[in-house]
């Protein structure tokens, strides 16, 4: 993996300021940041949590492929993605994704292409906690097309 | 032809049966035959889901000539 890209997954809070300092570049004048946070509702549901179950070694490296793909469409561009592993509660952020570019659009483009990508092609599951101790696996994107 | 066991990690919905299953299968079974055996003890998901080792995801031209630790990879929805 280049310097200008830095993917892990973490059974630790993720931090904001770890992303924001990896990514600082004194040419770069941007640094755009997603934040996914577990949200109390889904589809007219309560939800009370949330459990995320990642495939370590193939989540990384599929966060590096898309962080180097956005580098071959934003130049220059520098990454820093991180996914949470484990249970969160309501509030609890589950991923974090920062960019940064010398100008902000490249920085809003790449950041916004990564999360997308992500979510369709990282080997990640996230089971949803109910009232009353229900819970379910979320549906999501197969992978077996890809293969 | 000799048999082969495929340990198959799994994740995701597939927790529910745990951590892993052991499948047996011929030595040269290609990708429709392995899904096939793994989906009489794991469900029809197994359609929907890729198969994969500790680098990649396995292409459906894969053919399995030896035994290995695979991990089967049910729809993703990370973010």
């Amino acid at each position: 993996m280049s310097s200008s890209i830095h993917t892990e997954i973490l059974t630790a809070p993720l931090d904001i300021q770890t992303a924001c300092d990896f990514v600082m570049d004194d040419a770069h004048g941007a640094i755009d940041t997603f934040i996914g946070v577990v949200r109390n509702h889904h589809e007219g549901n309560q939800v009370q949590g949330m459990t995320y179950d990642v495939h370590e070694g193939l989540a990384e490296a599929t966060f590096a492929a898309i962080c180097e793909e956005a580098q071959e469409r934003w130049a220059g561009t520098k990454y820093y993605v991180a996914h949470y592993k484990g249970e969160l509660p309501i509030g609890g952020i589950s991923v974090i994704i920062a960019v940064s570019s010398a100008h902000r659009a490249d920085s809003f483009e790449s950041c916004r292409y990564v999360i997308e990508e992500l979510k369709k092609r990282s080997p990640i599951w996230k089971k949803e906690h109910y009232p009353e101790g229900k819970s379910e696996w979320l549906p999501g994107h197969s992978l077996a097309e890809a293969s | 032809m000799s048999d082969i066991t495929l340990e198959i990690k799994l994740y995701g919905a597939f927790r529910k049966f745990g951590d892993s299953v052991n499948l047996r299968v011929v030595s040269g079974s290609n990708m429709d035959q392995v899904k096939e055996a793994l989906s009489k003890e794991l469900g029809e998901l197994v359609h929907d889901s890729a198969l994969a080792n500790d680098n990649t995801i396995l292409p459906k031209s894969y053919v399995f000539e030896q035994s290995a630790t695979l991990s089967i990879l049910p729809p993703v929805c990370g973010g």
